[in-house]
Order: structure tokens, then sequence, then C-alpha cells
């Protein structure tokens, strides 16, 4: 019995730091190529809604992540073009990004289902691929396919980070683009570059939130995901390794809350323990040590020349 | 957090470019959302004929609007006296909701004070709440430089916890038919300006006295002088032997307590109690303001009045043409994207100018 | 011999002004040639172009003979340009070889192929016989070795024409004689060379020929056996200048300010090391040293912006060692900071704001304790604007908009107009033209006459004798030594900017 509370509880702990891990994986990129993004959240509203909306029309689950990752990839484009191409102010964008796709995903979900809350739609299945594992294959067979993929990309971004050409010159543009840019790089496509990646990584964590946890999709049903994203890189050091552990321990006291608001152990009001995730995300924020790692050029914009007056 | 008074302001003299360029932003804002409006098989100009009808067409619907701005203007003061001291108080949301608390509270809880004074006891402890919230955040930005940003942004959401549990748990009324907590005495609510049937409260004459004193405060004081200086370099202000750090803390404490009596007043002026949804997004509804107005608290009365009509006349739009008015949100979003780009259409109207006067 | 670059009647418009102006320049393959002028005279716009950081509005730039035009600075690297910025361009992270090789990596597939970088950076070291560790992180080397590390970057691109900025401005002058050898190595295997430079020592140290820029434009190309020094100041300014001002005998006996024993650490590392020192009234003590010696942190502990860790300063009497920056401006010491833009001036202000900064709670600027004087702001800024000649003469234009010899005259007329006692100055001259350097060295002296003190860094060794009565040589954090102006001399401050004892240098 106590066996399988602790398995349970393990178990909604991956659930729930997976979309802030992905998200977080791909804000890793973007933060690394000198661009803040605080629009993260708004880039996983669209890969949440959108991957809903795509189930719904082709009644097809992995249709429906496709679409999220497509509207992820147009919301970092958004972002992109703001904070690339114009040269804007990275931090304004993101907010400007949030609530724009928060808007957009409310005004379609209400114009097209009449309400905040999406119809169920098929949703994703988990698969017994890996249940032949022994000890863990039955733990394994319990979780979404989307966190597969999500642990298969954290090893991905670390090679690419670490260990190409692409990921020196992702090092080497977040700290100084103008060197980047005299060592005959394109500032801008590699700027453009991770932060697309973002875009797709944070719809494909929305997706997984809507389709993933859930088969809707709700007004709301993101709520800071994307910030505790922003905050699991910056507490992980830009490295895949430090923000998969933050997003788990994120995850833990999300957990932990919604497993006290079941068990009622506590006297604590519903509304009281949802905050415990947030304010979990506000210590770790508040915990952190040392900026060395941070890319030096984040949020500083790089204008083409042909833009300078 | 850097440079946000400076990052924001415009870098040269009032040209034609800058008169133009906020109703440049907003005309391109309308022309986007058009797209959705249009995507969903309805009539833009039909829409927004029924909003500009609905914000300003009668009497009724010009007091709504002007209501409606009332929170929205302190939102944008709060948001403008941040970026003064060089941060950005994103948090104007969760200090609106906690403002709204504090008067309740004060409102409802002691009995026997002269109106005048209750008024001005309930609209103490909106401001009060709302510092007390940014105080923490406050303290780690200065202290320990943790991004002011993300800290208010995850707030925002333990805030709307916080309203949530006031309304539905620690200060719910018993006999109502929404959700609500227990009304504020008799003695609190703001007087009307205009009575019934069109019922505008004096709110308005403390968003137009606001703004005059944020005006005169850093056009002529010394301290508001030395908040500015702070604002546009934190390390030439240093430098000249400014206490930086003194100037950012009071900036949002300020910045929360403006935001606390928008709340308030919303509550003593409106509803006289407090609901779950009792802000659509004031709070927010000053980012663009403050951004557009070039920090200038008296333009964004102005700015706060158009954002008024908006939320007021797509009430109208909705009901009329069947639009939801979630397209606010879009309109707004977009809107905040528009101006973070300021520097490309600056560029671009400035390109055009000089190729006219090269031509001419 | 044909030339390895041409430009010819280049002409590049920026908002505010005519950077080049139909220049013309021709470099002769296998030659190091120096191109000099003032701040503002258009040598690295000129040179900008040639690396295709910026289109020419005018001209044509050929290089061996052929007619290019560059986009980008990759396609000045495809035809064999390379440059050493002044300000290098390198990402401290990353290890030298990394740096080296970033924009032609050597890979395979998509994977990064580090031993394969670190040997080929030997490879080039070999052939040209340079000096550096490929393995080491480029946070961890000194500036003259960063500056090899650019070198060998742009060899390692193939470069046949490199261009160097300003290249000995961060250097010790043994650094300095290293670099000389390195260039005349690279010219040796037939490497043309073009330095940037407003040393004119060092141009008759490096150089065959040289061309010189004024306001724009082309003034004159010549060889170095065909020229001297006077006759280049003459080309460069247009005009005799008298830098310097003039002396006159003032009473110097009461001590001003005195350090005792200060020191100062900074991120683990000692800034300042226990140094002592004494400024007279009617004095200016100069100091010298190479850049980041201490000289900044020094002079900022004297202003306040920097806490004294240990020891003691006392001011006309007074302890002022935990005395607040605002208190010891009030107390009549005026600083003069090093960078103007980012810790002088605040350039969304206009010129009367930043006139009054530091100064807005003088009684006279305020009343009823609180409210600024704009009556007496404004006379107080006109006065000031007169006095210290700033153009153009509005007190309401912005700050940004000055040039940079009348945003320093802002910073001086407001740290001087009250006529502080002590005046701090961290090199008040770095990047004004001629004019504003000679007014500034007038402004200091006449300062010095009237009895009042200077404290006076500055990279420039030849201001620091010019102006000095005594000049104090740091060296790593450390006061090596006090020489008087009579005394002193380039040979031994040289030496004693390299950390030699004065006993040892008289010897």
């Amino acid at each position: 019995m106590a066996e399988s509370l602790v398995f349970g509880f393990l178990l909604s702990v991956i659930r729930l730091s997976a979309p802030m891990f992905i998200a977080g994986m791909g804000n890793m990129y973007c933060e690394r190529v000198g661009v803040l993004n605080l629009g993260a959240e708004g880039m996983m509203v669209s890969g949440a809604f959108a991957a809903v909306l795509g189930s719904y029309l082709t009644g097809s689950p992995w249709v429906g992540v496709l679409f999220g990752i497509l509207a992820g990839l147009l919301a970092g484009g958004i972002h992109a073009l703001v904070c690339v191409e114009f040269g804007g102010m990275h931090a304004i964008s993101g907010l400007g990004l949030t609530m724009l796709c928060n808007g957009i995903a409310r005004f379609l979900c209400i114009s097209i289902f009449g309400s905040t809350y999406s119809p169920n739609v098929n949703s994703l299945q988990t698969t017994d691929i890996l249940a032949g594992i022994p000890l863990v294959g039955g733990f394994l067979s319990q979780l979404s396919p989307l966190i597969y993929i999500g642990v298969i990309l954290a090893v991905v971004s670390w090679y690419v980070i670490f260990r190409t050409t692409y990921g020196l010159r992702v090092q080497a543009v977040g700290d100084d683009p103008r060197t980047v840019e005299t060592a005959g790089i394109s500032v801008w496509r590699l700027r453009y570059s991770g932060v697309l990646i973002c875009g797709a990584l944070c719809g494909i964590a929305g997706a997984y939130m809507s389709l993933g946890q859930l088969d809707r999709f709700f007004d709301g049903m993101i709520s800071g995901k994307g910030m505790m994203a922003v905050i699991a890189v910056k507490m992980g050091k830009w490295a895949p390794g430090g923000i998969l552990g933050t997003a788990l321990l994120l995850g833990l006291f999300d957990a932990l809350q919604m497993r006290l608001q079941v068990s009622s152990v506590i006297g604590l009001s519903p509304e009281m323990l949802g905050m415990v995730p947030y304010l979990a995300g506000i210590a770790v924020l508040c915990l952190q040590r040392g900026k060395s790692d941070r890319p030096a050029a984040l949020d500083t914009t790089y204008l083409r020349n042909k833009y300078k007056f | 957090m850097k440079g946000y008074g400076k990052k924001l302001q415009k870098p040269q003299r009032k040209t034609v470019v800058d008169i133009a360029l906020p109703f440049l932003l907003l005309f391109l804002s309308f022309l986007f959302s058009s797209i959705w409006i249009l995507l969903m098989g309805k009539k833009p100009l039909e829409a927004y004929a029924a909003l500009l009808d609905g914000a300003f067409g009668s009497a009724t619907g010009l007091v709504n609007t002007i209501k409606k701005s009332v929170p929205i203007a302190f939102a944008s003061f709060a948001i403008i006296v941040s970026m003064k001291g060089n941060t950005f108080n994103i948090g104007a949301e969760g200090q609106l909701a906690l403002g709204g608390i504090g008067a309740t509270l004060a409102g409802a809880l002691i009995p026997g004070l002269p109106a005048p004074l209750h008024i001005a006891v309930c609209i103490l402890a909106g401001a009060l709440f709302g510092m007390l919230y940014i105080l923490f955040p406050t303290i780690m930005h200065v202290r320990r430089g943790v991004d002011l940003l993300v800290i208010l942004l995850l707030l925002n959401n333990v805030a709307s916890y916080l309203l949530q549990y006031f309304v539905l748990d620690l200060f719910k009324s018993d006999n109502a038919l929404v959700p609500s907590s227990r009304p504020i005495l008799e003695s609190a609510e703001l007087p009307y300006l205009i009575g019934p049937p069109y019922r505008m409260t004096i709110a308005i004459l403390f968003v137009v006295v606001a703004a005059l004193v944020l005006y005169w405060f850093f056009s002529r004081t010394v301290a508001g002088y030395e908040m500015r200086a702070v604002g546009l370099s934190r390390e030439a202000a240093y430098y000249a032997g400014i206490p930086i750090r003194k100037y950012t803390s009071l900036a949002l404490l300020l910045s929360g307590a403006l935001a606390g009596i928008g709340g308030a007043l919303e509550v003593l002026g409106n509803y006289h109690c407090l609901y779950t949804d009792f802000s659509p997004g004031f709070g927010y509804d000053g980012i663009p303001i403050a951004l557009l107005c070039g920090s200038n608290p008296i333009l964004a009365v102005v700015g706060s009045i158009a954002f008024g009509a908006l939320r007021n006349g797509s009430l109208t739009m909705q009901a009329r043409v069947g639009i939801s008015n979630e397209i606010i949100s879009v309109i707004q979003g977009s809107l905040i994207l528009f101006v973070a780009s300021n520097y490309i259409f600056r560029y671009l109207l400035n390109r055009r100018r000089r190729k006219e006067k090269a031509h001419g | 011999m044909g030339y390895a670059i041409e430009m010819r009647e280049i002409s590049k418009r920026f908002p505010a002004v005519l950077a080049n102006d139909k220049v013309t320049l021709r470099v002769k393959e296998g030659t190091i040639h120096a191109i000099i002028g003032e701040n503002g005279a258009g040598k690295t716009t000129l040179m900008n172009i040639l690396y295709g950081l910026y289109e020419p509005d005018g001209g044509e730039i050929l290089v061996k003979g052929q007619r290019v035009a560059f986009r980008s600075a990759m396609d000045a690297i495809r035809q064999g340009i390379g440059m050493v910025h002044q300000h290098f361009m390198l990402i401290p992270r990353l290890s030298v070889a990394d740096n080296i090789v970033l924009g032609e990596e050597p890979h395979r597939g998509v994977r990064y192929d580090g031993k394969a970088a670190v040997q080929r950076v030997e490879e080039v070291c070999r052939t040209y016989g340079i000096h550096i560790d490929p393995k080491a992180r480029v946070r961890d080397i000194s500036l003259g070795m960063q500056q090899r590390v650019e070198i060998v970057k742009t060899l390692y691109r193939g470069a046949d024409v490199i261009i160097l900025d300003e290249p000995t401005a961060v250097l010790t002058p043994q650094e300095i004689d290293d670099l000389g050898l390195v260039l005349k190595g690279l010219k040796e295997r037939g490497k043309t060379i073009l330095i940037i430079t407003h040393k004119l020592e060092e141009v008759m140290d490096f150089s065959d020929e040289i061309t010189v820029l004024r306001a724009g434009r082309h003034v004159v190309t010549v060889r170095k056996e065909d020229t001297s020094i006077p006759e280049l100041t003459a080309y460069m300014v247009g005009r005799e200048v008298h830098l310097g001002g003039h002396k006159q005998p003032v009473d110097g006996s009461q001590v001003m300010l005195q350090l005792d024993h200060v020191s100062f650490h900074q991120k683990g590392r000692q800034a300042l090391e226990d140094i002592s020192l004494t400024i007279h009234s009617g004095e200016i003590l100069g100091i010298a040293g190479i850049d980041g010696s201490g000289q900044t942190e020094l002079t900022e502990l004297v202003a306040g912006i920097l806490p004294c860790d240990q020891g003691s300063l006392t001011f006309r009497g007074e302890d002022i060692t935990r005395v607040s920056i605002a208190r010891r401006k009030a107390g009549g010491i005026g600083f003069i900071a090093q960078d103007r833009r980012r810790h002088g001036l605040i350039l969304d202000f206009s010129v009367e704001e930043n006139l009054l900064l530091g100064m807005q709670r003088r009684e006279e600027f305020v009343r009823r304790r609180f409210l600024q004087d704009g009556r007496r702001i404004r006379e107080m800024a006109e006065r000031r604007i007169q006095d210290f000649d700033i153009r153009p003469p509005l007190r309401t234009s912005r700050a940004s908009t000055l040039s940079g010899g009348n945003q320093q005259k802002v910073v001086i007329a407001r740290e001087m107009g009250p006529d502080p006692a002590l005046i701090v100055a961290d090199q008040p001259t770095r990047g004004v033209d001629v004019g504003a350097i000679e007014f500034i060295h007038n402004t200091l002296v006449e300062h010095r006459n009237r009895g009042g003190s200077v404290l006076l860094a500055s990279l420039e060794l030849d201001e620091v004798l010019l102006l000095s009565d005594r000049i104090a040589v740091m060296y790593s954090g450390r006061l090596i030594g006090i020489l008087d102006a009579a005394e002193a001399t380039r040979e031994k401050i040289g030496l004693m900017m390299v950390g030699r004892r004065p006993e040892e240098v008289e010897s």
C-alpha cells in the first residue's frame, strides 16, 4: 500500500514536472542565444490550444501534437521577429506575446466551442513499448510518450550545446553577438534558430498539458508553468541537467500540493494550497546564487546594420 | 532590470513621429485583431463601430467608460512610477487585488467612522496592502538582484489565489447570489459626482489628482529629479551620490501603493464588495499605456480612458455583433508587441521622412 | 610592388556627420602602414568600411587590383582582410582555440572537432612564430596574450592584410615591443599590416608609410623616412596647439588629501594594496601606470564610489574614510569619472539637468527643503555653459546629442564649477579632440594655480608628464613610487610601470 503510494506520488512528480522541463529545455536555447523569453507561457498556451484543436478536427492526437508544435513555432516566430529582427525589448515582447496568445486561445475557444472549456478530444495514450524493461517497465509504461520524447530531447540538447559546432556558436552568440558577427557567422540566423526551437519545444510542452495530461483545453490551464520554465533555466544554470533537476523540484511541490488537496490531511483550503507551487518557484528563484553562467548578452538587442539610424 | 526608465523613453525631442506613433500602433493592433474577427466570419468594421458606440455613443456608455478607466489609470500610474525608478512593476494586477482586499477589510470591519474619514482609511488600507504585497519582491530585487519580472508574474498567480481564498472562504458573504465577499459599510462608499441613473462616483477625481501630483513630483521636486536620474541611469546616479537602492525601493513601494489604491477605488466606488474576478486584467492594461505615454502621467489618463472605452465598448460589441470580448486581449497583446517593436517603426517612419526631405 | 589595398574616394555619411569625405588610401603589399588622425578624424570608419562592417556611400575598394564590394565582414574575410579591434572580439568562457576557429570550425558532421582545432591553431602559431596556449580559457589570459589570439585568428582565416585598431592602448611598454616584433615577423612573411593609432611615437617605430586623416579627409601619405613627429602633429591638427597649460608658482604647503595605508579588495582580488600618499594644495599629482593597475580604483576610492577596506583617508584634516559620495562632493571633492557616458552623464537628461547632477541638494538650488529652485538652476546652467564654452550653448539640449568633447566639458563644468578644493580626474581627455584636450589641460592647471589640488590619472604618459608636479606610478594595485616632475623621465616611469622599484631604476 505504502509502496503504491510512493509509486503514484513519483509518477505525479514526473508528470507535473515534464511540461516545465520540456519548456525549460526550449527556453535554454532561447536564453543561450541571448533572447530573454517571458513569452514561454504564451507559447505553451498556443501549443495547448492548437493541439486540442488539431485533435478535435482530425481525431488524431498526434496530429494535435503537430498542430501544437506549429502553433508554438508561430508564437516563437513572433517573439523572434520582435526581438531578433526588430530590435525590440525582450521582456515587453514576452509579456505581449503571453497576453496575445492567451487572448487568441480564449477568443478561438469561445468562438469555436462556445465556452472557455473545449469539449473532450482524443488524447495521447500511454504505450507499452517500454513495458518489457525489468523493474521500471511497469512504471515507465504509465508515462505519456511525450515524456519519453522529453528525455530524448534532454540528451540531444546536451550534445547539441556542448559537442557540436552549432552549440559552440550558440554559446558564443549568447555572450557576445558582435564577436560572432565579425567571425562571419549570422547572428540573426542563430538567434532565430534558438527562439524557434524554443517555440517548438514550448508547443510540445503545451500539447503535453492538454493532450498528455488531460483531454481538453481550458482557459488558465497553463497558469504560470511557463514562468516556472524560465525559473528552471536560471536555476539550472542554462544546462539540461540542471534544468531537469529544478523542474523535478518544482514538480515535487506541485505534486505535494495536489496530494494534499485530495487527502485534505491538514485543514488548508484548496486556494491556499494552490499557491504552494508558485511560492516554491519564488523561493527557488530567491535562493539562486551566482550569475557567472548567465549568457552575457542575455536580454540585449543586436540590430542589423540596415536598421541603424 | 536595467534601464527601463531609459529604454522606454523617447530617445530624442518630440517629433511628428513621436506623436503619430502611438496612433499608428493602435491602428495596427486593431488591424491585426480584424484578421481573427474575419476568421470567425464576422465583420470587423461592424464590430468596431459597435465598440465605439458602446463606449461613447450614449451618456451611460460614456460614464461607464470613465468608470472602467479608473483602475486602469492607477495601474498605469503604478507602472510609470516603477519605470521612473528603473524597474518594471508587472505585478499591478496582483497589487490591485490586494488593494481591493485591504479596502474591503477596512470598509467592512471599522464601524462608526464619519464617511470622509472612513473612505480615507479604506483607501489608505488599499495602498498599504498593495505596498506590503510588493515589499518582499522589492527587498529581493534590491538586496539580491532577483529578477523582478519573474517574481512579480508568479506573485500575480499567488494574488489570484489569495483573492479566491478571501472571497470564497475567509471573508465570504453568506447571502449573496454570486460568490462575493462581505460588503463594506455604507460610510465607506464613495459619494456620487453624478447621481443615478449614471452613478458616477468621485473616483475619477482621484485619478486626476494623482496624475497632477505625480507630474508635479517628477518635474518640480528634488526627490522627483533624483528618482528620474536613477531611472535613466543607475550608474550615473550612483556616481552622483544619489542613493539608488533607496529610490528603486521607493519607486516600487509607491508603485504598489498606487495599484492598491486602484483596487480600493473599485471596491469603494463600484462593487462595495469583492468578487474573484473583480479585475478582468486592469493591471495588465496599464502596461501598454505606460509604454505608449512615454511615462507621462497626464497622457496616461488619456490612454486609460481609451482602454476603459475598449473594455466597456467590447461588452456592447459582444452583445450586438456576437464577437467574444476576449478580442480585447488580442488587441492589447498585439499592441504590446507593436510597442516592443517600437524601434523598427520609428526607424521606418524616420527613414521615410528623411527620404522626403532629401527629395524636397 | 603592387597595392594590397586601394580605397578610392570613399565617402560615408552618418546622420550627424560626414565621417569620410572622398578619402583615398593606397597600401603597398608587404608594408606596415599607419593611419593617424585625431578622434573623430574618420580612421575607424574608414577601416570598418574596408572590413565590410559599413557600406560606403561613395567610392570604390580594390584588393590586389580587383574591385570588390563588401556587404559584410564575411566578404572582407574572404578577400583576405582581417581585423583586430580595439576592444577584443573574444568570448571569455571559451578556450583560445575555440575562439580562433569560431566561424570556420573543424568538424565531423555536426560534431565540433576540438582536437583538430587545437592542432590547426598550433600549426598557424608555428608558421608565424607566435606563442599562445590554445587550450587556455580566454578569461584567464592577459590582454597582451588576447591580442595575439586576435592576430592568430586573422591568420587562421588566411588574412593577407591585417588591420589593427589602436593596438597599443591596453599594452605595457614591454608588450608593445613584443607586438612590434610580431608585426615585423608578419611583414617578413609577406603580410600587409594597417595600424590605426593616435600615438605618434609608435607610428615612427612600427610603420613604413603613414597616412594622415583630418576631419574625415585625407591630408597626406608620407614615408616614415621623409617625416617627423612635429610635422605629423601639424598635419593631424591643422593648427598649432599648446597642451599642458601655463603653470605658475603657487604655495603648496598645505596638505589637502592624505591616504594612509589604503587597501581595497574586489571579487577576491586585491585591487589596491596598502597605498599611502599625500596631495598638497596647488599641486597636480599625476598617476601613471598601464591600464588596470588600480588607477581607476584609486580615484573612485577617493571620490567615495568604492569603499575603503583598510586604512584611512583624510581630507583637509578631516577623516572621510566612511563619508558618503554626496557629502564628499559637498565638502569640496570634484570627481571626473573615466567613463563619462556611463558614469559622468545621464545621456537622456538635458545639459541643465546634467549640470545639476550631484548638486541637486545644495541649498541654493532647493526651495522649501524639497522643491527645486528652477530659476537658480537655470541661471547656474547658463553661467556654466558660458564659462566652459559648451556647444551648442543650449541648456535644454539632450546630453546624448553633444560631441564627446562637449559632453566632457559638461562633466568638467559641473565638477569644477563650484570650485572644489580637490579635483579627482580619471583620464579626463580620453576620446576627446585636441581642442577639448587643450581646454581641459588649461582648466586643470588654472585650478592648480589658484591653489587647488588635482589628482590626475591618465594612461597617456605624455599627459601625466606634461601636467603633473609629482608623478605616482602604480603597478598591479600597488604604489611603486612617487617622483618629482623634474626627475621623471619616460624611461624611468616606463620601467616603474611594469613594477620595477625606483631604486632599481636609478642604477
